[in-house]
């Protein structure tokens, strides 16, 4: 919690309240009526402990993220960390529970990370949505919940959003060697990453092939460098993997992406501007393409009615770095530029977590720290 | 509060080299209770004072403030914090303790001898192996940061404090990033530097601390005392 808050909620708090002599004011009121909008989704209310095993969240994230935990240790060594966000154990949880049943959850309280400015213990809250029938209504009910939570603070944001299932079905329908997609894909959402290996591309000269030793071969031969230096064949790369890696990396640098393909990454990534102009602008593109890309439009559209008068943009490159996110994917800022609320949906998340088929799931967080400070501009 | 704190190495080749390049320099750091004390001073100068210190301990009290000077690797500045760089000013290179800092794969590894082969191999490591590619090494901050600028996001560190080319060998990583200074401890294990794989060029240098909260006086002294080792800092 803001140290602020709690100052404020002593001074007004809570048994005046009760006893009905002064009205809430400020930020204890904005407070209350967040945690009424949080109680008011008709979803479970979540409290997962704040201590909590630190590698699923190593795992699920990796180093960048976890850099900004926590951390302590178990008189076993065990790594825990201090809660650094919500999502995880009810998801978690959810799956111990048993997947398959439609489930919401919501959540407000405080969680822990080590941030650039700002204490490490800041609250937020927010609403997770699971295995519902209809993921167009659940994302709807995720975007209504953020901009209810704004409004309570009276800001009206400026709404990015981005279409990771759209650059999907692109990338997928994209002229080019198989084999460049997921290296694409996987690049998605870091920009400069993307850029690197879209010029690495637009140089590939024109070398002519070299007679490549056979698989069997590099895999004597790299089986005799593994045994040398006493690496195990089996419990990290095995030799078959690195040749075959290899020899296809040798295919790639002959089998070039076709620079018009190159080009319409290029001029695809490059959109950006208000929603509908944008969407255009994609249109455009994909039928000088032949692209078969309506669905996905069709759906960034469906949920513009619901977002009212915030000025939406849509932001071609704009994903999070994290491949569990899928669909449509979201970002709330207010006057200063900060990111206030951010969610979308993440059909692939509970998969990752351990499910064994994926399952339908949206959700956001709203920072309320934050949110408290644009009041105070 | 007037005077100024110098931190040096507190023993081996490093404490050498750094005393020899104060005499070098018409500076004679004494150390008068020999190895086993842990304060001195520079002849002549007695409003320095001189403390001698394991140099990561210098680095991280550089960045906290707690002493003016110290000398020691730059590697250990950026290692011992995000803010490391920042909260300091490198007044003077000292040409010696030179070493990089590196990222090495398996000799095996002949597809990856890029970094951004290195992204590919890591993005589906999970997939095929059922865990993250795993880096040894003791330079995770330093890790963190060049491997977020590459792209790189799925993998684990293993913190290791020695030894650290031994850990693909021993199934403890797959690679490792580790200092140099040839190549050769690399290299004969088995491990090769990646084309683009030096994350950091790494060397002792006589180092300001930029937190440090000092008097007027101090400053004067601080600026004299660097003047008369022909160097200013930023600060």
């Amino acid at each position: 919690m803001d140290p602020g808050l709690r100052r404020r909620d002593t001074e007004f708090g809570e048994s005046n309240l009760h006893q009905g002599r002064y009205p809430m004011t400020g930020a204890a009121l904005r407070r209350a009526n967040l945690e009424s909008l949080v109680e008011a989704q008709g979803a479970t209310r979540a409290t997962p402990p704040l201590l909590l095993s630190a590698d699923p969240y190593f795992d699920l994230a990796g180093e960048e993220f976890g850099r900004r935990l926590l951390l302590t240790t178990d008189a076993t060594g065990a790594e825990h960390c201090l809660r650094p966000d919500f999502t995880l154990p009810i998801v978690q949880s959810y799956i111990a529970d048993g997947v398959g049943r439609p489930a919401a959850f919501s959540y407000m309280g405080p969680i822990f990370r080590q941030r650039e400015i700002g204490p490490a213990e800041f609250d937020q809250a927010g609403i997770e949505l699971l295995a519902q029938p209809n993921g167009d209504i659940a994302l709807d009910q995720v975007l209504t919940f953020a901009r209810a939570a704004l409004s309570i603070f009276g800001v009206v944001p400026h709404v990015r959003l981005g279409g990771v299932g759209l650059f999907e079905a692109l990338l997928v329908q994209a002229d080019m060697p198989d084999a460049w997609r997921p290296r694409i894909r996987n690049r998605f959402g870091h920009t400069e990453a993307l850029d690197r290996l879209l010029t690495r591309l637009e140089a590939a000269p024109d070398m002519p092939r070299e007679q490549q030793p056979s698989r069997d071969a590099l895999i004597e031969d790299i089986t005799a460098q593994m045994v040398a230096a006493g690496l195990s064949l089996s419990e990290g790369r095995t030799p078959e993997e690195i040749a075959d890696r290899y020899l296809e990396q040798q295919a790639l640098d002959a089998a070039h992406v076709p620079a018009a393909t190159l080009k319409l990454l290029r001029d695809y990534l490059a959109i950006s501007g208000p929603v509908l102009q944008a969407l255009t602008q994609i249109e455009a593109l994909a039928s000088r393409h032949r692209l078969m890309l309506g669905a996905p439009i069709r759906a960034i559209r469906r949920h513009l009615n619901g977002l009212g008068e915030a000025r939406v943009t849509f932001d071609a490159s704009f994903s999070p770095r994290l491949d569990y996110y899928t669909g449509i994917v979201f970002e709330m800022t207010g006057a200063n530029g900060q990111v206030l609320a951010s969610g979308g949906q993440y059909d692939r998340l509970l998969e990752r977590l351990g499910a064994t088929a994926p399952i339908a799931a949206s959700g956001c967080s709203v920072w309320v720290d934050r949110l408290e400070a644009e009041v105070a501009q | 509060m007037t005077g100024i704190t110098l931190a040096v190495p507190s023993k081996g080749r490093l404490e050498e080299l750094t005393r020899e390049w104060f005499s070098q320099n018409g500076m004679t750091i004494t150390r008068p209770g020999g190895a086993r004390s842990y304060l001195g001073a520079v002849e002549g100068m007695p409003e320095v004072t001189v403390r001698f210190f394991p140099a990561s301990e210098i680095a991280r009290e550089l960045i906290r403030g707690t002493i003016d000077i110290g000398v020691t690797g730059r590697d250990l500045i950026h290692e011992t914090s995000e803010h490391g760089p920042s909260a300091v000013s490198f007044a003077k290179p000292l040409g010696f303790g030179n070493a990089d800092v590196v990222v090495a794969v398996p000799d095996s590894w002949i597809d990856v001898t890029h970094m951004h082969d290195l992204a590919d191999v890591a993005s589906d490591f999970r997939a095929r192996h059922g865990r993250w590619m795993r880096i040894a090494t003791k330079y995770i901050t330093i890790t963190r940061q060049h491997f977020a600028k590459a792209g790189i996001a799925e993998y684990r560190t293993v913190e290791s404090l020695g030894a650290t080319e031994a850990a693909p060998a021993s199934g403890v990583a797959d690679i490792v990033v580790d200092i140099t200074t040839t190549g050769s401890t690399l290299a004969a294990n088995g491990l090769r530097v990646l084309e683009d794989g030096v994350m950091l060029q790494s060397e002792a240098c006589l180092i300001v601390s930029r937190t440090a909260d000092r008097s007027a006086d101090s400053q004067t002294q601080l600026e004299t005392f660097l003047a008369k080792l022909g160097t200013t800092a930023h600060i």
